[in-house]
């Protein structure tokens, strides 16, 4: 076991945690930020897609103790104070959002395509969110709310 | 389980040297997914995150780039020093998995796994790449093309590690080009072609291929290139050379593809990258 801190959302958590926990895990079953969703754990789904230092990764391949010092962003740190983000809002407007189980991962990535690219193309965004798989299969709406995120945010 | 992060490469060493059932662990991609499918079992995992000396890329003294193994497949993937005939290798990191993978997956990682059907193997190949390895008692080189020696298994022994890949400065007038094709985007290879040609006149004046997901290591014939040589890469030629490459590959049956499919891609794929590279 080892004691870490782990900076999640702007809050810095102290945590005692065995060396194999994933920070999908400490942030799931430690901090109960179950936003961040486990089906694989392996790399292959995207469900737990999180920030880290601003950089879209799977919380399943990165362990806890290997996160500190980081600046973690969760789906639950996207929006201000109990609002929606503004990608948020765009994903619920267009009914991209069928069972959600996807959808913190899918709206994590989306926030970091459109935070280095402003105005990506369909293909862009495409490339953006090749690793969330969402096996309801609805893509079109999903990229669709982001190109709707991002004309709210050139507006 | 224990966990170091020292952040020199002597500590790290040493770390190893003490304890066999350790692991040094990369960016994770791979190992934290073999922890997480209770594959392997280590006694500790030594973080190499905090050692700048595997951070660097540089010019290699003898011409060419020296590529620290920490850097990330996205940051290789977006290295404008990779052209040319380097091109092989930055645009197979730009084909592995997806982004939020290629954030975390490394190249020193990638290339100690020693997957035969992950992208950069073939394409470090192909580029005539140098694995430089250091262990408790001495650094080497190894070429590529000796490093991979079986399925998952490489020329690292107890107690070494990958500190950097070099590239050996190309031919002049050497385009590289990573061909990969997979049942969708992202996916491993089913079969994948990475080569580095020189044009000169419209005649070959330089080819070094590599094969990928089409054997234990990757496959490279020296007699192909000697075949391609001087040819204007004419359908004969280039179906003579896919000939003598498919004799050499000893692919797998398994979920991407039948041994016999990968077979038939050979031919396709090998006249789709000489096409491209010829072109570029």
């Amino acid at each position: 076991m080892m004691d870490i801190t782990l900076k999640v959302n702007g809050e810095e958590h102290a945590l005692n945690v065995p060396v194999s926990r994933t920070l999908l895990d400490a942030l799931r079953d430690d901090l109960k930020l179950t936003g961040s969703k486990n089906a694989c754990n392996q790399g292959a789904c995207g469900a737990c897609t999180v920030l880290l230092d601003g950089t879209p990764v799977n919380a399943c391949l990165v362990l806890a103790v290997g996160a500190t010092g980081r600046d973690i962003v969760t789906i639950e740190g996207l929006g201000e104070s109990g609002t929606l983000s503004p990608v948020q809002q765009a994903f619920v407007d267009t009914g991209a959002i069928q069972c959600g189980f996807c959808m913190s991962g899918m709206i994590v990535s989306a926030t970091a395509i459109l935070a280095e690219n402003p105005k990506p193309t369909r293909d862009e965004i495409r490339s953006a969110l090749s690793g969330n798989l969402c096996r309801c299969s609805g893509y079109v709406r999903v990229i669709d709310a982001v190109m709707l995120a991002s004309e709210r945010q050139g507006a | 389980m224990d966990f170091h992060q020292p952040t020199s490469l002597d500590q790290t060493l040493a770390l190893l040297a003490a304890d066999p059932e350790a692991l040094p662990l990369a960016g994770g991609a791979t190992l934290v997914a073999m922890l997480n499918a209770e594959l392997i079992e280590p006694s500790a995992l030594v973080s190499l995150s905090a050692i700048d000396e595997l951070q660097t890329i540089e010019a290699a003294p003898e011409g060419g780039l020296r590529i620290g193994a920490m850097l990330s497949h996205a940051t290789l993937a977006a290295e404008g020093r990779l052209a040319g005939g380097h091109a092989v290798v930055r645009q197979a990191a730009a084909q592995i998995a997806h982004p939020s993978v290629r954030n975390i997956g490394t190249l020193g990682g990638a290339v100690a796994h020693g997957d035969p059907s992950s992208d950069l193997p073939a394409a470090l190949v192909a580029a005539d790449a140098r694995i430089e390895v250091a262990g408790s008692t001495a650094r080497r080189r190894v070429a590529a093309e000796d490093f991979f020696e079986d399925y998952l298994t490489t020329a690292l022994q107890e107690g070494e590690m990958v500190t950097a890949i070099i590239l050996p400065a190309q031919p002049a007038g050497a385009f590289g080009h990573y061909e990969k094709f997979a049942r969708v985007h992202g996916d491993y290879a089913t079969l994948s072609v990475a080569v580095v040609l020189a044009m000169k006149e419209g005649k070959c004046s330089f080819a070094r291929i590599a094969l990928g997901a089409a054997g234990p290591t990757p496959v490279r014939v020296p007699d192909v290139e000697a075949c391609l040589l001087g040819s204007a890469l004419d359908e004969d030629t280039v179906q003579a050379a896919a000939a003598l490459l498919v004799e050499a590959c000893d692919p797998v049956d398994d979920v991407r593809g039948s041994a016999e499919y990968r077979l038939m891609l050979v031919p396709r794929l090998l006249a789709r990258a000489l096409g491209t590279a010829a072109a570029a």
